[in-house]
């Protein structure tokens, strides 16, 4: 029975696992860096110098944090709501990682190629939203309960909108398969038309991941943290890792959508340029957004409530649903739907 | 039935696994790795130095409710544009003019709650 | 095989949460159920070759339906144990609901199964994706009933302003339009004051 279940699905399960055990590799060491690269930007746009000391040019300190985190005690407080407290953070850090299973890296490099790629990322980020709401109720915290209410609110806020853009998307390439949107041939005119979109896509996912400037949910001035103010150790390493990965989610996203993948940028072709893999376009794309997430952090203070409700019912919402029709408007008229 | 897509959702269950196992892999490990030495003042919770002066989980702004409520709709609204953004090129201008019509039964809700103030915040 | 055991695997699940969803103790661990169920219905879906739906099922009920029952059950500042003690009386209107939906579920099941509504229920042409099998009836031939749900959805969001909206007063609110066009020439006057007399 078993050998006969391991000689028909042995050979798949095993590079199957490898695929998903390479996926987690690469994902956590790019989160430890990520930490890395921010904090070395955010130093350098403020003229210092940012971790310097562990290692050769402090390239070992994530590893140290990671270190430190580990070895710290587990604090349940005794007010708190306990299996929801401790599922929370795992919650966050499990669909962080599960999203990653649909991501196509390069052409034909993708664990799962299902045909409603889109919808499963945009399924997998709605719920984001559980893991904060059941810290900030379990915790049983002032701080951590207004915490998580607030941040409920604005993902949701925020999702409406990137809904709307991810559909002007699909109204130029005609799939839901993730491949067929990279692959799909774009027009100028549509590379016009989705370029506010993208400006859009780019600000909302700021909001979607609790990055500065809309990063109330946390607000060290006022809320001490928000959400994650009774977590420590692990728990709040997992927080921390789901964070980071959500963020590089969201820029392969953004890439995906927007960028062309792992196409090489702005259609260049070439004896010289075509030997470079498409992963390598993915990885270097995938950075310049997150590079724009910690610019965004250094340069502008922190929205207000009612600004940042604002700004997503009252300007994107509005201007995203005109724009599907704008879209659509345009491509029925020149004939050029997919 | 084809079941040949079903395939593709095998590696998405198995990954559920594994990212399920690790999350809790990395809190037991921390759990056995760390320290552990609670004592009643570390495991209360967090306040500025008193002990708190109520529960915590008071009612709150019925305006956090309301943004729930827009938001299933709209998000409804987002799942009828999905297959409707795909198959327009087939399904030609009566298609087009069916969206745009149901659109703007919806552009007069939100027209109706901007202007009764259901999305400004104080 | 692996279809079997996946099948039994969210049935179980779905089965095993819908029942903790009606006896957990605390109405939020009973909201997380009901989401683990909404997930493992998903996961049928998919077996049953529904990808969309299963989709859609994540995205609007987990992902916006299930949020709003969170809510609500985190604002009721009530003691569960009162809320519990009355629940006996609310049990002959339960079954009379639950008998009618087993009823209509009947109803359904068995037209399924005696007529032929099973074979129109496959999209004709088996190289579409469900999602575009679903795009090239809903909003053509399915015409009315699709502006239907978009009448339903505008009484919701009307009902739910007409319920909820409360305004308060005395809170200052930032007028964007008003403060950008106010004119240094509005708002300030120049007074020339002479010593000894004030303004």
């Amino acid at each position: 029975m078993i050998e006969e279940f391991i000689s028909t699905y042995g050979e798949y399960l095993f590079w199957t696992l490898l695929h998903i055990f390479v996926i987690l590799g690469v994902l956590l060491v790019s989160v430890a860096y990520l930490t890395y690269f921010e904090r070395k930007v955010m130093a350098a746009m403020q003229r210092r110098h940012g971790p310097m000391t562990v290692g050769p040019f402090g390239l070992l300190q994530p590893l140290a944090d990671g270190l430190k985190l580990l070895t710290k005690e587990t604090i349940l407080p005794t007010k708190a709501n306990k299996p929801v407290f401790i599922i929370a953070p795992m919650l966050t850090f499990f669909l962080a990682i599960v999203a990653w299973a649909v991501i196509p890296v390069d052409e034909n490099w993708v664990l799962a190629n299902i045909n409603v790629g889109i919808l499963y990322l945009f399924a997998i980020s709605s719920l984001g939203v559980y893991g904060i709401i059941m810290a900030g109720w379990a915790s049983n915290s002032r701080y951590a309960f207004l915490g998580g209410l607030r941040s409920a609110s604005q993902m949701v806020s925020y999702e409406v909108s990137m809904g709307l853009v991810i559909v002007t998307v699909l109204l130029c390439v005609g799939s839901l398969n993730l491949q067929e949107v990279v692959m799909a041939e774009r027009s100028f005119l549509m590379n016009i038309l989705l370029f506010p979109m993208m400006i859009v896509f780019l600000i909302s996912i700021l909001a979607e991941t609790n990055r500065a400037p809309f990063d109330l949910p946390e607000g060290e001035s006022e809320l001490t943290g928000g959400f994650m103010v009774e977590y420590s150790a692990m728990t709040f390493a997992l927080f921390f890792l789901g964070e980071y990965a959500n963020m590089i989610l969201m820029s392969a996203m953004t890439v995906i959508l927007f960028m062309g993948g792992w196409l090489a940028p702005f259609g260049i072709s070439g004896e010289w340029i075509d030997w470079v893999p498409g992963i390598v376009w993915f990885a270097l794309k995938v950075s310049a957004v997150l590079f724009f997430f910690i610019w965004a952090r250094a340069s502008f203070p922190r929205y207000r409530y009612d600004q940042l409700m604002r700004l997503g019912w009252k300007v994107f919402l509005p201007f995203t649903l005109v724009w599907v029709l704008v879209v659509s408007g345009a491509l029925i008229a020149t004939n050029s739907l997919p | 039935m084809s079941d040949s897509f079903l395939i593709e959702y095998l590696p998405i269950l198995i990954f559920f696994v594994i990212a399920g196992g690790a999350a809790i892999a990395a809190v037991a490990m921390s759990y056995m790795v760390g320290q552990q030495n609670p004592d009643p003042e570390k495991n209360s919770q967090y306040e500025c130095g008193f002990e708190a002066f109520a529960e915590s989980r008071s009612k709150f702004d019925v305006k956090f409710y309301l943004v729930a409520i827009l938001f299933i709709i709209f998000d409804l609204e987002i799942a009828f544009l999905f297959p409707w953004a795909i198959v327009l090129g087939d399904i030609g201008m009566f298609g087009f003019w069916s969206m745009v019509l149901f659109l703007g039964i919806l552009t007069v809700g939100f027209v109706y709650e901007w202007k009764k103030g259901a999305l400004d915040w104080e | 095989m692996l279809y079997g055991i996946a099948f039994y695997l969210f049935a179980m699940v779905l089965v095993g949460s819908a029942i903790a969803v009606i006896t957990a103790k605390n109405p939020v661990h009973s909201v997380l159920f009901l989401i683990l169920a909404f997930f493992n219905a998903a996961g049928l879906m998919v077996l049953l070759g529904a990808e969309f739906i299963a989709m859609l099922l994540v995205i609007v009920y987990v992902g916006a339906v299930a949020v709003l029952f969170l809510f609500v059950v985190m604002m009721m500042d009530v003691s569960f144990a009162d809320l519990r003690s009355g629940a006996m009386k609310y049990v002959p209107i339960g079954v009379v609901v639950g008998g009618v939906l087993l009823f209509e579920l009947v109803i359904i099941y068995s037209g399924w199964k005696f007529s032929d509504a099973m074979e129109l229920a496959n999209p004709n042409d088996i190289s579409l994706t469900n999602t575009e099998a679903l795009g090239h009836i809903l909003y053509t031939k399915y015409f009315f009933i699709f502006q239907m749900s978009g009448l339903v959805l505008l009484v919701a969001m009307i009902g739910a302003i007409v319920l909820t909206l409360r305004k308060r007063s005395g809170v200052k609110r930032q007028k964007i339009y008003e403060q950008v066009n106010r004119k240094a020439s509005d708002v300030i006057e120049i007074h020339k004051v002479t010593p000894g007399t004030g303004v």
